[in-house]
């Protein structure tokens, strides 16, 4: 009797902090919109009415810049737990595991082959990179005897770094070194309405992931164990890669690569509310959104009126925290 | 500075009645350095330094298309140069018959040598190389002072004119320059607030005074649309909402993917949006695109600076 009573206050505790939290997101969203450099503020757009300048500029450019940022801050987020799923190492995610780097390389050979592509085509054909490199993490990662928490994501970095010089020989050959630069640090300074709507997808993607979560925990365990519970072992981790390659490929292709977001924000997630998933996902989709608006804000508000990129930002503050992680007690991670 | 050309200038001179004095062996080239005297040489003081060159060289290399340009413009072949981003109106020597030393960053070390060359020049993008070319070669840097643009230019012009003997042709296309460079100062000053920007891949950097655009406000006269000049020196990121909000009456734009030939967005694209459409500038449609190649390819020389002088004062009408 006790035992239920407790279980329940215990679930009604968690559901009142995941809505104080939902709240902490809509309220950092708020600020968010109301950051920039043209007066928007509730105020203004009173007195401006409906088709004032403010109350256009609010539809034009602030709301879908706040939405991009929330948007991009749940979908790498669940993506880099999926990865952390999937490989059963919680140091992974799309740019820790070579999966961004040969984004950009997708990304690269549309540029220079096919550069009148639209953008949903660009976005394909980096997800079909992305697709093959995460394929040859994974494929080295089998044939690795010795497989300590750290090593997993050191083979990651160092296979995203022949794949990035790869395309930092050619870009510089080309004279792309710059436009690759711009690709390699997300930024949301350009985005506007019609600029983002692709990230919409990544939320569809991140939704199905979302469903399938548990399945891509027990792929983890292995291809034994999954046939084993009659699942399809191949198909669970196609889906699995396919959503981390596709979502990586749209963020890239609209904003650019954000480091370390994946990692940090599952990790934090794990250390704070323990290891199931089904009910940290959630949370990670929430503190996700939230760290990316933050970092945003930080951003746009240091050298006001110019703009620090995003991914400048998240990679300052995540490789801090990158760091801690690794640092501070490896017993913790499986 | 002044000093300093001073003793360019009479040294040019020494070694001119030099040079005159040895006419005979100047005349055939087949015999070069051994017979030359050291009356053929001058010291050119540069921005890494003083160098010893000889005066007129045989076998030049340029890291510097600046350089090249003005060469050109002099009359002067260079030998050697980074052959991928040759502009079009330089587009001959792109050909065979000229070395092709590297990239515009980073020479070919092994191809220079081999080329034996009698004066190599580096400047903004290559100035790094300096240490390790000079050791090949006489090497002069022509670094060009963003913040001193015009002067810079003209030193550099002048430079050139006397290592290759050519001050007569240098002052008087420096003198046409200034002739349009008052023009083009009266159109810029009365022409309003201008903004300068680069799109890049999408994104968008500003530019103010002291940056590499930074000589249309400072030494043109364009009224900067920012009043917060100074932070905006590095090419900044901005949003389309910083445009909207300085409100310029002029806004110029380097396309800096047409300007490496990429034909995906261009600048008209990314600055085709609902909030840029609100500025000034676009609705008078006084954007002006200003041609990349001379802008931000070349950056000075003696044809670059036509090209641009020309184009403000025919786009700010």
């Amino acid at each position: 009797m006790r035992q239920k009573s407790r279980r329940t206050w215990s679930r009604h505790r968690s559901a009142l902090l995941l809505t104080a939290a939902g709240i902490a997101v809509v309220l950092l969203a708020a600020l968010s919109t109301f950051i920039g450099v043209s007066d928007v503020s509730p105020l203004s757009i009173l007195e401006g009415g409906p088709d004032g300048k403010a109350a256009q500029l609010l539809v034009v450019s602030r709301l879908p810049r706040t939405l991009a940022l929330v948007l991009t801050g749940i979908a790498m987020s669940i993506v880099g737990l999926i990865m952390q799923m999937l490989v059963r190492n919680k140091f992974v995610e799309p740019s820790t595991t070579g999966t961004a780097e040969s984004a950009a390389l997708g990304l690269l050979v549309v540029t220079i082959f096919a550069p009148t592509l639209p953008l949903f085509g660009k976005m394909v054909v980096a997800a079909v990179f992305a697709l093959a490199g995460t394929g040859l993490f994974l494929l080295i990662l089998r044939r690795i005897p010795v497989r300590s928490i750290v090593l997993v994501p050191l083979v990651g970095i160092m296979l995203g770094g022949v794949i990035g010089a790869v395309t930092t020989f050619f870009a510089y050959r080309l004279d792309l070194l710059q436009t690759l630069g711009t690709w390699m640090t997300g930024d949301f300074s350009g985005i506007l309405r019609g600029r983002y709507e692709l990230l919409w997808l990544a939320l569809g993607m991140t939704v199905i992931a979302w469903i399938a979560a548990d399945r891509f925990t027990v792929v983890g365990l292995g291809q034994e164990f999954t046939t084993n519970l009659g699942l399809h072992y191949g198909r669970v981790l196609a889906l699995g890669l396919t959503i981390v390659s596709v979502v990586t490929a749209i963020v890239i292709v609209t904003a650019g690569v954000i480091p370390f977001l994946g990692l940090i924000v599952p990790n934090i997630v794990s250390i704070a509310r323990g290891d199931n998933v089904r009910r940290s996902i959630p949370w990670v989709a929430m503190l996700g959104a939230g760290f990316v608006l933050v970092c945003d804000i930080i951003g746009r508000v240091l050298r006001f009126p110019y703009e620090i990129p995003l991914g400048i930002v998240v990679g300052v503050i995540g490789s801090v925290l990158f760091l801690y992680l690794l640092l501070r007690r490896p017993s913790r991670a499986h | 500075m002044t000093h300093a050309r001073t003793r360019i200038f009479s040294l040019g001179i020494l070694a001119l009645s030099g040079a005159l004095a040895l006419s005979g062996c100047a005349s055939a080239p087949a015999e070069p350095a051994p017979t030359k005297a050291a009356a053929t040489e001058i010291d050119v003081e540069h921005v890494q330094g003083t160098t010893e060159v000889p005066l007129n060289p045989e076998t030049v290399i340029t890291f510097d298309m600046a350089s090249l340009d003005t060469l050109d413009a002099l009359g002067v072949k260079v030998d050697g140069l980074p052959q991928q981003n040759v502009p079009e109106y330089l587009s001959e020597y792109a050909g065979e018959e000229y070395l092709n030393a590297g990239t515009l960053f980073e020479p070919d070390y092994e191809a220079v040598n081999a080329a034996e060359p009698d004066l190599i020049i580096v400047a903004n993008r290559s100035a790094a190389a300096y240490e390790e070319l000079s050791k090949i070669a006489p090497t002069i840097d022509l670094t060009l002072d963003w913040e001193n643009y015009l002067p810079s230019f003209r030193t550099n012009v002048e430079t050139l004119g006397e290592i290759f003997e050519k001050q007569d042709e240098a002052t008087t296309a420096l003198e046409e320059i200034d002739g349009k460079i008052e023009e083009a100062k009266e159109q810029a000053t009365d022409a309003g607030t201008g903004l300068i920007v680069m799109t890049n891949a999408g994104e968008i950097t500003a530019y103010g005074s002291g940056s590499r655009f930074g000589w249309l406000h400072d030494e043109l006269g364009l009224t900067p649309a920012i009043d917060d000049v100074d932070a905006a020196t590095h090419g900044d990121p901005v949003s389309p909402e910083f445009i909207l909000e300085t409100n310029p009456d002029w806004l110029l734009v380097i396309d800096r993917d047409a300007a490496i030939g990429e034909s995906g967005s261009t600048a008209r694209q990314v600055l085709d949006n609902e909030v840029i459409a609100g500025t000034t500038a676009w609705q008078n449609d006084q954007v002006l695109y200003l041609d990349s190649v001379p802008f931000y390819v070349v950056m000075s020389g003696l044809g670059a600076v036509n090209q641009m002088v020309d184009q403000i004062t025919d786009g700010l009408k």
